[in-house]
């Protein structure tokens, strides 16, 4: 459905894009992952038809549709006007997107009630919590019925049950046949929602495909264990082993095998492992292996020009 | 745009901070100047005290509308709800129209509430209405045009309140609306010509008077809404950078 080819994007001479190019197919739910300053956030203003000054092209399928009607922009910002209620708020949105009467009416009843707010519809966003203003925030940009929904970290600052209710939402939005475009880097987010992820760094797409590719590619399964005495010395053959702050951690390509091995050891006294346990490789594995573990706030070279201005005002 | 235009008056008629900076003040400003300048003074130079007072005040005032509009515009940018409504079909253009007429409408009921203060408690004389609706109008149009440009140009809130001081309030020192003209250096007349304020106080005080002809009103207009169209056409132009700066 959505092609992106080679999109590049400088901020004065900082590249923030860089021949950036995926497809991202209808219907899918797509993670876009990459640490703070990676170019998520300057590719999901493109996509949104924020940024209109860069290279490269963005294609629909659909060739007369136009990129705006079809988007529905989820920032990170809550966007809301909050001296006014939910209601006005959604009927805002609406009506920035051509929806009016009873078109509109009927639009926002449907909203109120997936976002879980009917029965605060006449209330003032200020009064709302952080979950409530999210689920509203989502909710302004579903009131002209997208096909391309873009989030842009919409979970950031809720509590567990406001998350999973903005979970349900974008699965049940899935099964709608909407496309969602999900930016974020809590990789237990991606790993619940997404079927196809691309890991952006330093504006470059570094990899892209579906989870359990990415894992059996990248991530390499562990063993932890923990023992009263002495660790064996000759588990070490196997693989890298970490001391973590309760035991070992042995990063491996044949897991089973070292499990055995140190079963083995302590067949004579098995008192003296209090604890083995077969480690599965997970996405955040995968997001190190390929952004590094480095800190990144140093690191300005493709921040947007606001954030660099911001910081020098305040 | 009509969805911009109902949420900014929304926003504006539940602002009470703009109803004190819009109406209050320059009635307790006008009240003051009248009883510190006319009082004790024969009934002709009074009227004439008072025939300038009025509309001097209210064209003072209402370039005050600039510092709501800076506020509006830089919460807008900063926020994220420029950057929002850019992703939407509103065009730059119906976004800006939409933010500037609520406030264009402000202006004029404030300029209305004025003048017939004036008639109601001073009995001013409202000789040429017409004219000066159609001053009114003019003069709305251009201060919130201003505000418009100030509001995509400042990085601050301070740095517009600060701009909005300098031509408020140095409008109207150098526009005669203190003191009349007359009574200033002749390099500080020459430079009030320059100035919409001086063309908006003369227009209106001879229109309250029953002396404008049409000719001077149409020049006095003109040379108003030059100042208005040139203000919008720099915030179209700079829409751009604003955007750029603008979160989310």
């Amino acid at each position: 459905m959505l092609e992106i080819k080679n999109v590049k994007k400088h901020y004065r001479k900082e590249v923030a894009l860089d021949h950036v190019s995926l497809t991202i197919p209808t219907g899918s739910c797509f993670g876009l992952v990459g640490p703070n300053g990676a170019g998520k956030s300057t590719l999901l203003k493109i996509l949104a038809s924020i940024i209109q000054d860069y290279h490269g092209d963005i294609q629909l399928t659909k060739k007369n549709d136009q990129l705006k009607r079809i988007t529905g922009y989820v920032p990170q910002e809550l966007c809301l006007e909050q001296t006014l209620s939910t209601i006005d708020n959604l009927y805002f949105f609406g009506k920035l997107y051509g929806l009016s009467g009873k078109e509109l009416k009927k639009r926002a009843t449907e909203v109120l009630h997936d976002i879980g707010l009917s029965n605060r519809s006449k209330d003032k966003v200020m009064h709302f919590s952080g979950g409530m203003k999210r689920r509203l925030n989502i909710g302004c940009a579903l009131m002209h019925n997208p096909e391309l929904i873009i989030m842009d970290e919409p979970t950031v600052g809720i509590d567990p049950q406001s998350r999973r209710y903005i979970f349900q939402m974008i699965q049940g939005l899935q099964s709608k046949g909407c496309t969602v475009i999900y930016a974020t880097h809590y990789m237990e987010e991606v790993e619940q929602l997404c079927d196809q992820i691309a890991f952006i760094d330093r504006g470059k797409i570094i990899e892209t495909g579906s989870i359990p590719s990415l894992l059996q590619k990248y991530a390499i399964p562990s063993v932890f264990a923990k023992a009263k005495n002495h660790f064996p010395n000759k588990i070490g053959e196997f693989g890298k082993i970490t001391k973590r702050k309760d035991g070992h951690l042995i990063k491996t390509d044949t897991p089973l095998e070292v499990m055995e091995e140190i079963l083995t050891c302590y067949k004579t006294n098995p008192k003296d492992l209090e604890r083995l346990e077969l480690v599965q490789p997970r996405l955040e594995d995968v997001f190190f292996t390929l952004t590094g573990s480095e800190l990144r706030e140093g690191n300005p070279s493709i921040r947007p020009e606001n954030t660099i201005k911001q910081e020098v005002y305040q | 745009m009509s969805a911009m235009l109902i949420l900014e008056m929304k926003k504006n008629l539940q602002d009470r901070g703009l109803l004190f900076w819009m109406v209050i003040l320059p009635i307790a400003f006008i009240v003051l100047a009248v009883s510190i300048f006319a009082s004790g003074t024969e009934e002709a130079s009074k009227q004439d005290i008072i025939l300038s007072i009025i509309p001097g005040y209210a064209v003072m005032f209402v370039f005050f509308i600039m510092i709501s509009m800076v506020s509006a515009f830089l919460k807008d940018r900063d926020l994220g709800m420029t950057a929002r409504i850019a992703s939407t079909p509103l065009s730059p253009k119906l976004y800006l129209l939409g933010k500037w007429i609520p406030y264009t409408l402000i202006v004029f009921i404030q300029i209305v509430i004025l003048i017939v203060f004036g008639k109601l408690v001073y009995q001013v004389p409202i000789e040429q209405p017409i004219f000066l609706v159609i001053l009114a109008i003019a003069l709305s149009f251009t201060a919130t045009g201003l505000g418009l440009a100030l509001g995509l140009f400042v990085q601050t809130e301070n740095m517009g309140i600060a701009i909005t001081q300098v031509i408020g309030l140095g409008g109207a020192m150098l526009g005669g609306l203190w003191v009349p003209l007359e009574l200033m250096p002749k390099f500080i007349q020459t430079i009030a010509h320059f100035l919409p304020q001086f063309w908006a106080h003369q227009a209106f005080q001879d229109a309250l008077n029953g002396t404008l002809i049409e000719k001077d009103l149409f020049l006095a207009v003109l040379i108003i809404l030059a100042f208005g169209f040139g203000a919008f056409i720099v915030a179209i132009l700079r829409y751009p950078h604003f955007l750029k700066q603008a979160r989310g």
